[in-house]
């Protein structure tokens, strides 16, 4: 009883933060969804309109378009620094000269705001001046000009996230590996599975925590992702990188629709936990079921 | 890999001790092993999606968001009484 009221006496403070920059906002975006709300308007009062913002936004055929690509981003961003993070995870596994100075290297888009991430690579990918379209244009003959090629934007967006937050995959899955028992592995080499079946049957399974972990974190933040995209291409050419942060932000700043900017962002939170409960439920109960 | 021991923490021992004793075997009609907040938040998003699916295809031919709720709320009791 004492250990009890001790763990609530120390989950308090975070309990209490949680409640007043967590769940209070929360509610109040929830109440703001349902109103029409413009404050700068010549009526700026909140006046309740039911669920007509929930009416509206299911034909909104800008946030259902914006819904699509972010969709899109989130996958093909989302695998590529699984994928790569988990061989750079095995890299930094084995031992090779420089692999601490590489380590590091490899570390340091971690700690760049998204901001500064999304202005370097303006810089970098800016026709005339960056060195990507220059290079492309040199060696290969292709010129790239992301403010008038949506698949050109498109994949620079996926290739700078993918650059950003790799490294995250990469330490939570060293991690992961690292704390992973010998025998298992030494005991299917002796029973002579090949590195495939290693990987599919023990080391996969062993790591699936871990990768899930990871996958809500990245899902999460690329569902999300506003200061790079609104940096690097502003959500254009056209509507090809509005993803829905970008959509909110644009329906919530410049046109000062707080009422159906909440409405779409209520949406995307619940698109949100939607998608990392169906990940839960498919890639983890199954397994807490078994044990 | 690890050198640490096999023993599991006392404070996890002491917690399992503590703990209320849980049914492990799903009884109810639900693929998947639940408690009663699971299927709260099931019924919610069962809710949520049919009332935007609602407003999108079935209100324009002239039926009520009410029947969705009413349905929605009826398909809540069953999840949550029986999931």
């Amino acid at each position: 009883m004492q250990s009890k009221r001790l763990g609530w006496i120390l989950l308090a403070p975070t309990l209490v933060i949680l409640f007043f920059f967590g769940v209070l906002p929360f509610i109040y975006v929830v109440y703001v969804s349902f109103h029409s709300w413009n404050p700068f308007a010549v009526n700026p009062d909140m006046v309740f309109n039911g669920a007509d913002n929930f009416r509206k936004i299911v034909f909104d055929s800008a946030f259902l378009n914006s819904v699509g690509v972010t969709v899109m981003f989130v996958f093909f961003a989302v695998l590529s620094e699984l994928i790569i993070g988990y061989f750079l995870a095995q890299a930094f596994m084995r031992d090779f000269p420089g692999k601490a100075i590489f380590r590091t290297i490899h570390t340091l888009p971690l700690i760049m705001a998204p901001i500064i991430v999304g202005s370097v690579w303006k810089l970098m990918t800016t026709p005339s001046i960056g060195i990507i379209p220059h290079y492309l244009d040199e060696w290969f003959g292709i010129s790239m000009n992301i403010g008038t090629s949506a698949p050109a934007a498109f994949a620079t967006i996926v290739i700078m996230d993918i650059w950003h937050w790799t490294p995250l995959v990469t330490l939570t899955l060293i991690a992961a590996l690292v704390s992973l028992p010998q025998d298992p592995f030494e005991q299917a080499q002796i029973d002579g599975a090949g590195k495939r079946q290693i990987f599919w049957h023990i080391t996969l399974p062993m790591i699936a925590p871990a990768v899930v972990a990871t996958v809500f974190i990245r899902l999460m933040d690329a569902l999300r992702t506003v200061d790079e995209v609104w940096m690097l291409t502003g959500g254009g050419p056209g509507s090809a990188t509005r993803f829905v942060g970008v959509h909110i932000f644009k329906e919530v700043f410049p046109k000062t629709n707080y009422g159906y900017g909440s409405t779409i962002s209520v949406i995307v939170l619940y698109l949100t936990i939607v998608s990392c409960w169906l990940l839960y439920v498919t890639m983890l109960a199954p397994r807490n079921k078994k044990d | 890999m690890s050198d640490h021991p096999e023993e599991p923490l006392i404070s996890a021992l002491l917690e399992e001790k503590d703990a209320p004793k849980t049914n492990d075997t799903p009884n109810g009609f639900l693929p998947i092993e639940t408690n009663w907040f699971d299927r709260l938040f099931l019924s919610v998003v069962i809710w949520i999606a049919l009332s935007l699916f609602w407003f999108r295809f079935i209100e324009p031919l002239g039926l009520s968001i009410w029947i969705a709720n009413a349905s929605a709320a009826a398909l809540a009791f069953i999840i949550i009484k029986k999931g």
